[in-house]
């Protein structure tokens, strides 16, 4: 890979997103951080991230809107989606390689992270 | 709103409200009642408004709709109705009419001045006298035979009435029932036998002997005469005496005497729930005597059916109710559980975030000295992940501190220890430690000390917590803000005796109708963040001190949160002695927990 992947982290925990940050970095990629979907929404608009990796938790809307609005633009993109925890109401199923079950270890995560990357 | 609570079966304790004019309930997830058990169909009933009231309507289920114990195709549902469904049984309660307003306007309570009718009180009886108005006078026994029996069955309802409506504790109630029943009848054993609910066996629950309650002799009681009773739910007078073709005696009567029983059915609201059985013996020598072989007639039985239907109502009430605490007490518990687990979850991920940053860091560093020449750049760069790695394990294992130390004090009945303390140095010290994080979500953490502040009586662990959560929470509520600012200030009254500690913010404020909820216990408006222990504790160490929290707040401008306690200043007594916060005298200071075995 020539140029730096960059990888849109969405997660309403300051602290989960630094550990990302600092996981993908170390691998050489570029992040871009939101905690809430919304302002994710404007990012993956602008920015045309390579992946997206979204926090069920950050959706505080209550009705799931957010959330499906950020997907379909990432679908739009063609930008893959990791979603960590359980979204309750999707507008259409996920597939198995989107969804991490919450609580998650990071080892297997990266290397989804790392395996989605290559193929994009 | 008519609801539907489930007191059996795996939603046991879930209250589903009738919202709408049509609801239908079954397994299947788009049923607006919707319940976990494999016997109920996908689709199982309907409930269809008519008017105030609901009606049921079974969905051709497989296995059908039961309401008070009777299988139905449709039927309009009363409020106290039991609905049995698969291995689910609810309890559907339905709107409480406004009536009480309507008769307000119909009846006039007047003053004595302007009384109409003239009325005056011609006699007066207390309420306990009540019972003895179906008392016999001496005189009336001879009159009217059956004036008298009647006057003394009537007597012997009004009283069990009386005692099965002052106890919800069923083997007190048994063992009452069965007393007054000997009192009554010249019976010389008895039982009560109750169903039990999950295999319907028949266990007996109380026994007594004329010979008096602890007495080694066995009863035997006919399986065919109990089946007889329970099945046919009626009452019967057996004896062994030989004229009786039902029941086959077996022994000769001159040998034996002749043993005479009544069983009855506990028939309750919905179901027969036990039965009474009570026997008594005739010994040949006293048959000659009392010149009859009858001890038991009509008149007993119908007594005892009477007397096992008040019996049966009381224990249905009783088993209700304790289903009912029971299921929401279950309720409470796993919500209880719910919510710690998904902060512990919240906890535990970070943790592994921060172990998972130290394992990369460890193994960056290691690449970086194994390299033919030590790369220093890549090695110092491995040594800040790990110290990253490092602060977030550290971070987290405060916060599984602060749960458990919030959960302790929650549950814990304790009594404050309280101490000679500065309040100034101690509110000083939480402002310290709360620094980190304030400057973490670029908060300014202002604090104000008052300029003199005595030494008071308080517990300085106890009011650390309580003023570590409030201040938490006040940071936390500046998260959404660049310019964050909270000020912590310190006030001591000399006039109001009192001792105060603000903590005003400029964050997010609180809604008006989330006021009262803030103290709530697990209810936390911090999303994730928060446990939703934090006030509840905070209230509860002020409650302790006999102070409280007084919350004043604007939804965008902020919030101020006033702790306040009596300032109880320590007394200059002799050493070795603490003075007493609640109590008149000075007392020995004693462990906190020695009261506890």
């Amino acid at each position: 890979m020539n140029i730096a992947p960059s990888v849109l982290i969405v997660d309403a925990s300051r602290e989960s997103r630094e550990v990302l940050r600092l996981l993908l970095e170390r691998r050489g990629a570029k992040t871009l951080e939101a905690e809430r979907p919304e302002d994710a929404i404007r990012l993956a608009r602008e920015e045309h991230p390579d992946l997206i990796v979204f926090d069920a938790e950050s959706d505080k809307s209550g009705n799931g809107d957010p959330t499906n609005d950020l997907r379909e633009i990432a679908d739009g993109n063609h930008t893959p989606i990791v979603i960590l925890g359980k979204v309750r109401q999707l507008r259409s199923p996920l597939s198995a390689e989107q969804m991490v079950a919450k609580p998650y270890h990071y080892g297997p995560l990266i290397r989804k992270i790392n395996s989605l990357l290559a193929a994009a | 709103m008519p609801s539907l609570f489930v007191i059996q079966g795996r939603d046991q304790g879930t209250r589903f409200q009738l919202d709408g004019s049509t609801v239908t309930l079954g397994r299947g997830t788009s049923n607006g009642v919707q319940l976990h058990d494999t016997e109920i169909s996908r689709e199982h009933a309907e409930f269809r408004k008519r008017g105030q009231a609901f009606v049921i309507r079974d969905l051709e289920s497989s296995n059908g709709t039961f309401v008070n114990g009777k299988q139905i195709k449709e039927q309009e549902l009363a409020s106290g109705d039991q609905l049995q469904l698969g291995r689910t049984l609810l309890l559907y309660t339905g709107v409480t009419e406004g009536r009480v307003e309507d008769l307000a306007d119909k009846i006039n309570i007047v003053t004595r001045q302007e009384e109409e009718d003239g009325s005056r009180i011609v006699h007066s009886m207390h309420q306990s006298e009540g019972s003895e108005i179906l008392s016999l006078p001496p005189d009336n026994e001879t009159s009217s035979p059956w004036l008298a029996r009647a006057r003394s069955n009537l007597q012997i309802m009004y009283r069990t009435a009386l005692a099965v409506s002052h106890t919800l504790d069923i083997d007190q109630l048994l063992a009452r029932i069965m007393e007054m029943i000997f009192e009554w009848v010249d019976a010389d054993r008895g039982c009560i036998m109750l169903k039990e609910i999950e295999t319907g066996q028949l266990v007996p629950k109380v026994r007594r002997h004329r010979s008096g309650l602890h007495s080694d002799e066995r009863i035997t009681i006919s399986q065919t005469i109990l089946d007889y009773v329970v099945e046919k739910n009626e009452g019967v007078l057996t004896s062994n005496a030989r004229d009786d073709d039902r029941w086959d005696a077996a022994k000769s009567i001159l040998r034996m005497g002749i043993r005479e029983a009544i069983c009855v059915p506990m028939q309750g609201r919905y179901d027969v729930v036990g039965v009474i059985y009570i026997d008594t013996s005739l010994t040949p020598q006293r048959m000659l005597q009392q010149g009859s072989v009858n001890k038991f007639n009509q008149e007993h039985l119908k007594l005892m059916i009477a007397i096992a239907h008040q019996a049966a109502l009381a224990i249905e009430d009783t088993t209700y109710y304790k289903q009912m605490v029971q299921a929401e007490r279950l309720a409470a518990i796993g919500q209880t559980i719910a919510s710690l687990s998904h902060h512990i979850k919240n906890i535990l991920q970070g943790v592994r975030g921060g172990s998972y940053l130290i394992e990369m860091g460890i193994k960056d560093h290691a690449k970086a000295i194994a390299a033919d020449d030590l790369d220093v750049a890549s090695a110092e760069k491995a040594v800040g992940i790990m110290r990253k790695g490092w602060g977030i394990v550290e971070k987290n294992q405060e916060r599984i501190s602060t749960l458990v130390m919030d959960m302790l004090t929650f549950s814990k009945e304790r009594e404050p220890v309280p101490e000679p303390s500065n309040l100034n140095e101690l509110v000083g010290d939480v402002v310290e430690l709360m620094k980190a994080r304030a400057s973490e979500e670029n908060v300014e953490l202002v604090w104000l000390p008052a300029p003199t502040m005595p030494m008071l009586m308080f517990d300085p662990e106890a009011m650390h917590r309580a003023i570590l959560n409030v201040i938490t929470n006040a940071i936390d509520a500046c998260h959404d803000r660049n310019d964050g600012r909270v000020e912590v200030t310190t006030q001591h009254s000399q006039a109001e005796m009192m001792a105060r500690i603000a903590v005003v913010d400029n964050g997010s404020g609180i809604e008006p109708d989330d006021l009262d909820k803030i103290f709530a216990v697990f209810v936390s408006r911090k999303g994730g963040r928060g446990t939703g222990l934090g006030l509840p504790v905070s209230q509860k160490i002020l409650e302790e001190h006999n102070g409280r929290i007084r919350v004043e707040s604007t939804v965008d401008e902020g919030s101020r949160f006033t702790m306040e306690f009596p300032a109880i200043a320590p007394q200059p007594s002799a050493s070795g002695t603490m003075p007493a916060v609640r109590g008149s005298t000075n007392i020995e200071a004693v462990p906190a927990d020695s009261s506890h075995g």
